[in-house]
């Protein structure tokens, strides 16, 4: 079994469903850094991206356009993180608690909104929706393994590792960046140097919606082919647990993700060596928990360590 | 005090009158029977006495999550793992129901306590990674609940599954322990009457005892509760044991009160309706029971919605989410609690004037 396994974590199909696996969370994960980093936590990210899984799919299908349907999944992606801004922001609801009712919407609501699109409660059959597409990058595709892992992916899986670079060079390159890590590390001074927190607060939150709306649409029109219900089973959670690991930095949260990644692909394949598929698909969510315990340890460490 | 409470009461009204107008306009779009769709949502649970006990009925397993979310809630601690816990001692509840023949009474007193300690026990990770190792508690109770969901269809697919049915569930619970029903020729089960007595003993505990004072005072001021000489972290593994232990025992109540086997596959949801009544009844024990007397009302008027007419029954989802969003909302019709204290000390400053006039008069 060990041999069995071994074979398969140095196949070419394995790697590959890694970074296809990692994708949709390391979308949400990207959201995580960005308002996490200007001191608001989004635990909406599980809803957004059922309600952009969901959008995409319908104005794909209705407007015959993969592009229009990302469109509009981003857009309500946006439009949600937003209203967690202004119910949060404005109207002082505890942001954890207006993620919460994000996520009641993201899980109720869009059957609610398929069934009357649709006529369909479970998934997406009637809706000829459309796939952003594949794409095979010329030379690298003929280089023997790297080819087959590297090349081929969904578009958005190539997008979502691009946007890595992106939020990079937006928090540490830009203005912009600069101060959603000041609103994020001390509102206070700034918003003594003049820059406007909510307003900062907002432009997070939103950018923050559009990466989590980019993986609800990767769910629904990459990683499949229709909308479920609960089709994205909690990987807006896992990928707040990612970006806690990931210590809110871009690439460490990308580590953070393609370790997720690894971990679901491991589980997938374990279950064609017969283990019990329950088991197997709970293997992710443990290995969130220990991975998690053992950075806080890690960190109360090292803390313990300047103190000395 | 009581302006405040006024005012609280005027806001959740406002909070219910506008998610029913957000509901009515969607209703307005979408249905070709408006009037009638409105009518079954808002009247219909009302028209039949079977609808009443259906409400009753349904408000059993939110009670306990909304309890368990209340202790947690006013330590702050945003622990989200009701729904599994209640799940898992659900299952925990039905293997003792299946496989411990025992005395009637008896055998249905342990399938609770059982099934209430195993929950309390789950919650012990996300506790003591918080107190121990700084660990967030929201994100590890969120995996436990996907945890213990895989763990107990596992559990019930290969260990417990009667194979001689269509579908996946358990044996038969042995009839010793099911809870018995409180109104002949209805699912309402004497659940309710444990959940009302669990009411009486949170409020009990978390206003008349030093533990359930220790939380609230965890809750308000961390740094306040460890300089007055409160064991800060164990109040926080305190709190969340207490919570799962409700949710445990709501998940047994539930499962031995309206089935006869465990069918559970997917989580029931019912830990998320208790953060929701738990938010209406502002984290308040006592008002737990009325929350989710509403929430039930609420649950049967869409369904019944959904029975009749063409609006399906998930908008109780937007519903809640409307209500969730603006009885959460500190900042909402600010302004007239504002104006409401205005008035109040301008009345207070014109009483005295008059009293001092009167003196003044009397000298």
């Amino acid at each position: 079994m060990l041999n069995q396994l071994i074979g398969i974590i140095f196949s070419e199909t394995f790697v590959f469903s890694i970074f296809r696996i990692t994708t949709p969370i390391l979308f949400a994960a990207l959201a995580a850094v960005i308002a996490e980093r200007a001191g608001v936590t989004n635990i909406g990210l599980e809803g957004i991206m059922m309600i952009s899984a969901l959008t995409g799919v319908i104005f794909s299908a209705k407007l015959q356009s993969a592009w229009l349907g990302l469109l509009f999944a981003i857009l309500l992606g946006v439009l949600t993180a937003l209203m967690i801004g202004f119910f949060a922001l404005k109207l002082k609801t505890d942001i954890i608690l207006a993620g919460i009712a994000v996520n009641m919407l993201g899980n109720g609501g869009t059957i609610f909104v398929m069934f009357l699109v649709s006529g369909d409660r479970g998934y997406s059959a009637n809706l000829a929706s459309k796939v952003m597409p594949a794409i095979n990058i010329p030379i690298l595709q003929n280089i023997p393994i790297l080819g087959k892992i590297l090349s081929g992916h969904n578009i958005l899986t190539y997008f979502a590792f691009i946007c890595v670079l992106l939020v990079w060079i937006l928090l540490y390159k830009t203005p912009m960046g600069l101060q959603i890590r000041a609103v994020g590390e001390s509102p206070n001074a700034a918003d003594s140097v003049g820059v406007s927190v909510n307003r900062i607060k907002y432009i997070a939150l939103g950018l923050s919606g559009a990466l989590a709306g980019m993986g609800g649409a990767f769910m629904s029109m990459g990683y499949m082919s229709s909308f479920n219900t609960n089709m994205t089973a909690g990987r807006g959670f896992i990928a707040l647990a990612a970006e806690a690991m990931g210590r809110a930095e871009p690439v460490g949260t990308m580590l953070t993700s393609l370790l997720f990644g690894f971990a679901d692909a491991l589980a997938n394949n374990m279950q064609s060596l017969g283990l019990p598929q329950e088991l197997v698909a709970m293997t992710p969510y443990v290995f969130t928990v220990v991975g998690l315990a053992i950075y806080a340890a890690s960190t109360l460490k090292k803390n313990r360590k300047k103190l000395e | 005090m009581r302006k405040n409470l006024k005012f609280e009461i005027i806001r959740g009204a406002a909070s219910i009158l506008l998610a029913l107008a957000v509901a009515m306009i969607f209703i307005f779009i979408i249905s070709d029977v408006p009037f009638e769709a409105l009518y079954n949502l808002i009247i219909g649970p009302f028209t039949k006495l079977r609808y009443l006990w259906l409400i009753l009925e349904r408000m059993i397993p939110i009670v306990f999550t909304g309890l368990g979310v209340c202790v947690m809630f006013q330590a702050n601690q945003f622990n989200l793992a009701g729904e599994g816990t209640l799940f898992f001692g659900g299952l925990v509840a039905a293997a003792v129901a299946i496989y411990l023949p025992m005395p009637p009474v008896l055998h249905i007193i342990v399938c609770i306590v059982i099934a209430s300690v195993v929950a309390a026990a789950a919650m012990l990770i996300p506790a003591l990674l918080k107190t121990k190792l700084g660990a967030s508690e929201m994100v590890s109770s969120l995996m436990l609940n996907y945890i213990l969901l895989q763990l107990g269809v596992y559990i019930l697919n290969w260990h417990m599954a009667d194979r001689t049915q269509g579908a996946t569930m358990s044996h038969l619970f042995q009839d010793t322990a099911r809870i018995p029903t409180l109104v002949p020729r209805t699912n309402l089960s004497w659940g309710i009457i444990i959940a009302l007595a669990m009411t009486a003993l949170v409020a009990l505990f978390m206003y008349r005892t030093k533990w359930g004072y220790a939380i609230r005072m965890v809750g308000q001021n961390q740094s306040f509760a460890k300089y007055s000489g409160i064991k800060v972290a164990g109040t926080i593994v305190l709190c969340q044991v207490i919570g799962g232990l409700l949710s445990g025992m709501g998940g047994a109540v539930e499962v031995l009160g309206y089935y006869d086997r465990f069918k559970w596959r997917q989580l029931p949801g019912y830990g998320w309706d208790g953060v929701t009544i738990a938010i209406l009844a502002k984290n308040n024990p006592v008002f737990i029971p009325f929350a989710a007397f509403f929430m039930s009302y609420l649950k049967q008027g869409c369904n019944l919605m959904q029975t009749y007419t063409d609006v399906p029954a998930e908008m109780l989802s937007i519903i809640q989410a409307v209500i969730f969003l603006f009885f959460a909302a500190e900042q909402f019709l600010s302004k007239y609690r504002q104006k409401l204290v205005v008035k109040g000390a301008k009345e207070e400053l014109a009483e005295k004037k008059a009293e001092g006039g009167q003196k003044g008069a009397e000298a």
